[in-house]
């Protein structure tokens, strides 16, 4: 994290916040704060938390078999089930999240709902897992240009032809290190992983 | 630390070099660099964010030069998909809208070699005549160097009978990746760096003001991206006659290019970032909301863009490839898109001349929904 950044969360009236959210003393005069501030500055102070709070990890939950281990903890899902957000939203709905909820608090964009790039975007304002099923891992084409493209397919049209090296790909291009998590909740290796990151 | 050595010279004012560029584009907390823009961005222009009742025609998708990335144009009259308006049809288009008249025509075409000259200028005279306010601007600089070369005359003489025909400025289509390594295998057969630039350095010598583009997210590396906004740089330092820079995402559907990923939206905001950076000697750059979709376009006015281009009505090219943004937005929604970015909307003629300007929301609007969306505790576990 720069100077720059710390310079962008005080500037922006937000360096109590962040002492008030180190300290567990966060109240309403704080949210109100975070309701009103700059979307970068948000986000850069939503990324600052999840730096000290988890780190560049990135989880992602791309099976069915996954969502037992996905359950286990406090976590919020973005979008929520059932409700429209512009992009602009859901980043300001990911970055209060991770400010304003409890310390290690599980920050979750679901990519089939949300986009991929979008998704992505989240990464870098408080974001740390990645949720959405693969529809099907093999037989498919590699699809890359139906996948990446920024405003290319719909949200829901995506599901179906993403593989878990492009997620991968994805997250790291965000700077962050991606992490596949099994059914038992450990990591999980992928085919094509070193090759992945290798090139990305 | 590079990033903070280059906050510290944007802050100074000094121009940033090649190596900074570089280190921009490399730089993983894109988060960092879009505040630097931010900053530039705020001190250029505040919170005012343009946008122009605008519409895009392209009256032919003929076109002689074989593109990689491009899925519009059609080699030769009569393939399928392959049309030419008539001249009656294009007037008919701008004659439909004039209940709600656009201020400006956007023309862009394939390079169709089998059009005479006084196409071009009925075409741009016959606007005029329905509507004398109508700004033109029309015709890429690859555009005017294939007029040049197709009919014989010098840059200044196509500009000046077209600009005589009632043309205001041109567009800044074409200029896609300067560097020779990347134009000779994506458009190895049209007007080169060098010739875009030289029409553009004419335009501005004759008075015609330009944009200027960049087609980014294929085969080019940060290196050539660099270098094509310092060669633009470079221009406005001799000419001052560039107005916009649009940074345009590379759309892979239909084109020579399909097997390649699209660039991301963090590449999309990073492109409009670093250019905002770069391009000291700019005014405007553009978030194209047609190439990144509206919904990027708006996180990007954080990230040193101050326009998201304008109403569109008519756009081809880039659905052709797969886009799919929508093909037009009333002004009513680029208001709202604006203010929900917690900006201040402001409708602009081609010039950057304030036609009027929208009030700002109390509160970004995307601000006001989510907090008011926390107040009703759909995030359980925040309360």
């Amino acid at each position: 994290m720069s100077v720059l950044v710390d310079r962008a969360i005080e500037s922006a009236g937000l360096s109590d916040v962040l002492e008030a959210r180190r300290a567990g003393t966060l109240d309403g005069s704080h949210r109100a704060k975070l309701a009103a501030a700059d979307l970068l500055a948000l986000g850069a102070l939503a990324d600052r938390v999840r730096t000290e709070d988890v780190g560049r990890e990135v989880r992602i939950f791309a099976s069915d078999a996954d969502r037992a281990a996905f359950a286990e903890g406090d976590v919020v899902v973005l979008p929520p089930e059932g409700v429209e957000l512009t992009g602009l939203e859901l980043l300001r709905e990911v970055a209060v999240a991770r400010v304003a909820g409890p310390a290690g608090l599980r920050v979750c964009v679901d990519w089939t709902l949300a986009g991929l790039e979008l998704a992505q975007v989240a990464l870098g304002f408080g974001a740390n897992e990645l949720l959405g099923r693969i529809a099907s891992k093999r037989g498919l084409p590699l699809a890359q240009g139906e996948v990446l493209g920024v405003g290319k397919k719909s949200r829901r049209e995506l599901a179906s032809v993403v593989k878990r090296k492009e997620l991968a790909a994805f997250v790291r291009r965000a700077g962050r290190v991606p992490s596949f998590v099994g059914p038992d909740g450990a990591p999980e290796r992928f085919e094509g992983e070193a090759e992945e990151a290798e090139s990305t | 630390m590079t990033l903070e050595r280059i906050a510290e010279k944007v802050e100074k004012g000094e121009r940033l070099t090649f190596d900074d560029g570089v280190a921009l584009f490399r730089e993983r907390d894109v988060l960092a660099v879009g505040l630097l823009a931010n900053r530039v961005r705020e001190k250029l222009h505040g919170d005012a964010t343009y946008f122009n009742r605008n519409m895009r025609l392209e009256v032919t998708n003929v076109c002689v030069a074989s593109c990689l990335f491009c899925s519009f144009a059609k080699l030769e009259e009569g393939a399928p998909g392959a049309h030419t308006m008539k001249l009656e049809d294009a007037w008919r288009e701008l004659e439909a809208r004039l209940d709600d008249p656009p201020a400006e025509i956007h023309v862009v075409n394939g390079l169709h070699p089998g059009l005479p000259f006084s196409y071009y200028e009925e075409l741009l005279a016959g606007f005029k005549r329905i509507l004398p306010t109508i700004h033109l601007k029309c015709f890429t600089a690859v555009e005017i160097h294939f007029f040049a070369e197709l009919y014989g005359m010098t840059y200044a003489d196509v500009l000046g009978r077209l600009k005589r025909a009632g043309l205001d400025s041109l567009p800044g289509g074409g200029a896609e990746i300067f560097h020779p390594e990347v134009r000779a295998r994506i458009a190895h057969d049209k007007a080169t760096a060098e010739q875009y630039l030289d029409v553009h350095r004419t335009a501005h010598q004759m008075g015609i003001r330009t944009n200027a583009t960049m087609l980014y997210g294929h085969i080019e590396t940060f290196e050539h991206r660099v270098d094509h906004l310092l060669r633009l740089r470079d221009l406005a330092d001799e000419t001052h006659g560039l107005q916009a820079f649009i940074p345009l995402a590379f759309h892979p559907d239909g084109n020579g290019m399909r097997n390649l990923p699209a660039p991301t939206a963090v590449d999309a905001l990073r492109t409009v970032a670093v250019s905002r950076l770069l391009l000291d000697n700019v005014p405007h750059i553009k978030a194209y909301w047609v190439s990144m979709t509206p919904e990027v376009a708006q996180i990007a006015l954080s990230f040193g863009a101050d326009d998201v281009d304008g109403t569109i009505v008519h756009e081809t090219i880039y659905r052709a490839a797969g886009s799919r943004s929508p093909r037009s937005l009333t002004v009513s929604e680029l208001v709202r898109l604006i203010q929900e970015a917690g900006r201040v909307p402001i409708e602009r003629d081609t010039f950057y001349n304030v036609v009027r300007q929208h009030p700002r929301a109390s509160l970004p609007e995307a601000a006001m929904k989510v907090r008011d969306r926390n107040a009703h505790k759909h995030l359980e576990v925040l309360s």
